[in-house]
């Protein structure tokens, strides 16, 4: 990760020099470095977590906030648990509180702060590569042309930063690392809120049945190993990771040696879907006066799956009716004959 | 009036194929199972007692090779048997598996039996169901490997067919179907058709212990298979057959590895079922 925070230091000074305070500008640096003592904990998280641990140096332990996406009122502590933010994707070893929390870089907190704090803006100077590659994508066009109410930033990553730990909710501040299990298994419920459709077909083939199973590892493919993280395109689109161009290079990534064969696999098998087989029967119904709709029916690959699924259900019917009767009759038989035996065992003795 | 006299109805071979294909399906079915049933909780807690992704499938993999071998050893047996033996009987007859003209009488004559206008009818060597039994688990072994192999080298298989045919028919979906209903049908089929029709009867109650110790008593033989009795008789070879009865710790022994067996097999359908129910409500 490029560490843009210096290089908007350097920005700074630079335009001072332009504006000849560069004097100026050094000088505040070396007093206020001389002066404040926060200022020698400089990229140390320390003085932070010397209150942030401890409940009764806090003035606050908790405090409101509401969702961005479901308006919800959250109570967040403000309490921090070391070892889970180390753990989080921004618990790296040069990575600090004040990096995000920038309107307190460089001020004296040994006294507190302000409560207050701005808003962080994960945007401008790190995550701006994510953010653009998300303007390009399916999502946003839909929003630009269709004024469609597409997810934006916090849709997704509010909810994702969920946390398990026992720190609190919807907080970066130890945000999963895009490795994490949970992390992984919970994109799945975020774009399946959505689409759902998807989502259900999605469990019902190879990678998303042992997903269900709630085993999320990057071995096992969630939604964006195949459809990309931020720029999200269309499957039409060729620029689209599942797109006629990219998609072997996405299946190889796994599959190593991925055919042309190999990618026509259908990831999102209809059998279970009432509409797929809804648009079939229409389709026959329709065969005299629309040909050309029942041909495209049959050749898609869906309703072969479609016809072996109805078939084995079909098969599975017939099997367990028939041979559970069979099973209940003989049971019933061998009774019948045991009592008739019986009884005609007694009148003998009589 | 119990006599003593055992007879062989299977030998060693058999049992061990029996046997292993117990362990193997077992195996299958435990590691297998809970991904057709993957949104139900025991689902998953099955799936991680066997060690969750990937050690459940390496599992399943495994089971599936004790499988294939198993099949591979009853195939060279019956070559062996036909072409260097010359035994004959295999294909036509009264010990053959294959359906013969006298089951279709047989099946008549059960359906007289169980609606009380006859008497049950007597067997010979292979009942129908037997027979049924038997083919289908060949037929579903040969479905199940070769659909198994699919998902297994998927992209191997995609290899071999063109790019035209693979965009109608899309062969790993295919073969994850098929591959999940077989074993559905399988599983349901072994554990409550040929569990009740073989070893859960009223007279057999918990096991039948022939496939496991290979013997029947005088009294069951007549009983089930009276027609193989009388040939056998009639043909002066029924003496070849008689055997001691099992040992009562070989009897005991049995019952250790068969009832926990069939106890695992009636929950796993019982979880099955009760799945089906819950989709159905």
């Amino acid at each position: 990760m490029v560490y843009k925070p210096i290089k908007s230091l350097i920005k700074v000074v630079l335009s001072g020099v332009k504006r000849l305070e560069l004097l100026a500008f050094l000088t505040t640096c070396v007093t206020v470095i001389i002066l404040s003592p926060a200022m020698l904990f400089a990229g140390d998280n320390g003085p932070c977590i010397e209150c942030h641990t401890k409940p009764d140096k806090l003035k606050v332990t908790e405090k409101a906030k509401i969702d961005p996406v479901t308006g919800e009122i959250k109570v967040s502590p403000m309490l921090i648990d070391e070892a889970a933010f180390k753990a989080s994707a921004h618990g790296g070893e040069d990575f600090f509180c004040v990096d995000c929390h920038q309107d307190l870089d460089g001020k004296d907190v040994t006294e507190g702060h302000k409560p207050n704090l701005k808003p962080v803006d994960c945007i401008t100077f790190c995550h701006d590569d994510p953010a653009e590659e998300y303007l390009q994508s399916t999502h946003v066009k839909l929003m630009r042309e269709n004024n469609k109410d597409v997810p934006t930033c916090k849709d997704c990553h509010a909810g994702l930063s969920y946390h398990y730990t026992p720190i609190g909710e919807k907080s970066p501040r130890d945000v999963p690392r895009g490795t994490d299990p949970l992390h992984r298994k919970l994109t799945i419920d975020a774009c399946g809120s959505c689409h759902r459709d998807y989502l259900n077909s999605y469990k019902n083939n190879a990678h998303g049945q042992v997903a269900t199973l709630g085993h999320t590892t990057t071995d096992v493919p969630v939604c964006f190993d195949c459809h990309g993280k931020h720029k999200i395109l269309n499957s039409s689109d060729p620029e689209s990771k599942v797109g006629k161009e990219r998609i072997i290079e996405t299946c190889g990534n796994c599959h190593a040696n991925a055919n042309a064969s190999f990618i026509r696999h259908v990831e999102h098998p209809q059998i279970k879907n009432i509409k797929y087989y809804r648009t079939l029967l229409a389709a026959i119904k329709n065969a005299r006066s629309d040909p050309g709709n029942l041909k495209k029916a049959i050749k898609n690959p869906q309703t072969i799956l479609c016809i072996v699924f109805v078939m084995y259900v079909g098969i599975l019917a017939f099997t367990f009716s028939a041979f559970g009767l069979h099973s209940l009759l003989s049971w019933f038989a061998v009774v019948r004959d045991e009592y008739r035996r019986k009884e005609h065992g007694d009148d003998e003795q009589h | 009036m119990t006599s003593n006299t055992n007879y062989i109805r299977f030998r060693l071979f058999h049992r061990f194929c029996h046997f292993l294909i117990i362990i193997s399906f077992f195996g299958l079915v435990l590691t297998g199972m809970p991904l057709a049933f993957r949104g139900y909780g025991w689902a998953r807690w099955l799936y991680e007692l066997f060690g969750g992704y990937p050690t459940a499938g390496y599992i399943h993999r495994v089971c599936a090779l004790i499988t294939f071998f198993a099949a591979f050893i009853h195939f060279i047996y019956l070559f062996y048997s036909i072409s260097v033996q010359k035994k004959k009987g295999f294909f036509w007859g009264p010990n053959s598996l294959l359906i013969q003209p006298r089951d279709v009488f047989d099946i008549i004559g059960d359906i007289k039996w169980f609606m009380g206008i006859g008497k049950r009818p007597n067997f010979d060597c292979w009942i129908y169901w037997e027979k049924f039994e038997y083919l289908s688990l060949m037929w579903g072994t040969l479905v199940m490997a070769l659909t198994g192999l699919i998902l297994w080298f998927p992209v191997q298989f995609t290899k071999i067919i063109p790019v035209s045919v693979a965009d109608i028919i899309d062969l790993p979906s295919i073969a994850l179907i098929i591959h999940r209903y077989e074993a559905i049908l399988a599983a349901g089929f072994i554990f409550t058709i040929h569990f009740f029709h073989t070893h859960l009867l009223p007279e057999k109650m918990p096991v039948d212990e022939a496939i496991f110790t290979g013997r029947i008593t005088e009294e069951e033989f007549k009983h089930e298979r009276l027609n193989q009795y009388k040939r056998l008789e009639h043909q002066r070879q029924l003496d070849n057959y008689k055997i001691a009865p099992p040992s009562l710790f070989v009897s005991f022994l049995t019952r250790l590895f068969a009832v926990p067996i069939l106890i695992t097999g009636l929950i796993m359908v019982g979880l099955m079922f009760s799945a089906l129910l819950v989709w159905a409500i």
